[in-house]
């Protein structure tokens, strides 16, 4: 089995950029998921927690959290947002790995986003951090 | 409304709601998050795990406070709002989970007011889902 990415990579590693273009359908999905009589309605635009939740998929797998044995615990999340987004409209993702350390066996891992739109202007951050465990030593 | 915000004051609680988390809506949630992992779909997989059972996506818990944030803070959450919080137990599909919220602080700044709030997501039993804060411009 190959060595994730969780096990090698140093602060300062770079991810993406990811395309987080969110498509109807997926907007939809998300309407059920979350959505409710109190929920507000978003018209043609998107909650930008879901911009941010695309883009952790993306991380997960390149960090290689989905390789057999491994469990992951999602501890923390930092967001913020400047304006909301489209539906469809074109969105890049790009992480930096902020911190990445083993204590007592776990890696403790922070990866920062930056979220960007068609005209590379920065719409949001989001910062993750994960704990990871069951690595072979 | 920007003009609500204007009568925010400290000690004011946000408008929560209440929401039954089904298998149902993890799968939803998937499609829409695009994360499939087995852990939140798979019940023979995730027997397998510290957790015995499938468990709904952290994010999912996070998405209804965001929700919740959204609706008190309509013209203000999605252009400047800020969180920070830490995931700090699994919900298990089935079970319902209720959102709640308390402006803490208001501060003026050069951006103009801002609310700061205690937000989280509490379980059947009490404990919190999510917890943490966030800010959010009341104008």
């Amino acid at each position: 089995m190959a060595t994730p990415l969780i096990s090698t990579a140093e602060v300062g590693h770079q991810f993406g950029p990811y395309d987080v273009t969110i498509p109807s359908a997926r907007a939809n999905a998300y309407a059920t998921a979350v959505g409710g009589d109190e929920s507000p309605d978003y018209g043609d635009s998107l909650a930008p927690i879901m911009v941010v939740a695309a883009a952790l998929t993306e991380l997960i797998e390149d960090l290689g959290l989905f390789s057999g044995g491994l469990q992951t615990v999602h501890s923390g999340q930092e967001v913020s947002w400047v304006r909301q987004v489209k539906i469809g409209e074109k969105v890049d993702a790009t992480g930096r790995l902020a911190a990445n350390s083993i204590r007592r066996g776990n890696h403790f891992a922070t990866v920062a986003v930056s979220y960007t739109d068609s005209s590379g202007t920065e719409i949001g951050t989001s910062s993750t951090t994960i704990i990871v465990s069951g690595e072979a030593s | 409304m920007t003009s609500n915000n204007a009568k925010r004051a400290v000690g004011d609680a946000l408008t929560g709601f209440e929401r039954q988390i089904t298998q149902d809506t993890v799968d939803a949630y998937a499609e829409a998050s695009g994360d499939h992992n087995p852990i939140h779909l798979d019940e023979s997989y995730a027997s397998t795990t510290q957790f015995g059972t499938r468990i709904a996506h952290g994010m999912l818990s996070l998405a209804l406070v965001t929700e919740m944030l959204a609706t008190n803070f309509p013209n203000t959450w999605h252009n400047g709002g800020k969180l920070k919080v830490r995931f700090s137990a699994p919900v298990f599909p089935g079970e319902t989970v209720v959102t709640y919220g308390e402006i803490t602080a208001i501060n003026e700044t050069d951006a103009g007011l801002i609310a700061t709030c205690t937000i989280g997501c509490k379980k059947p039993d009490g404990t919190d889902a999510v917890a943490g804060r966030a800010t959010v411009p009341l104008e």
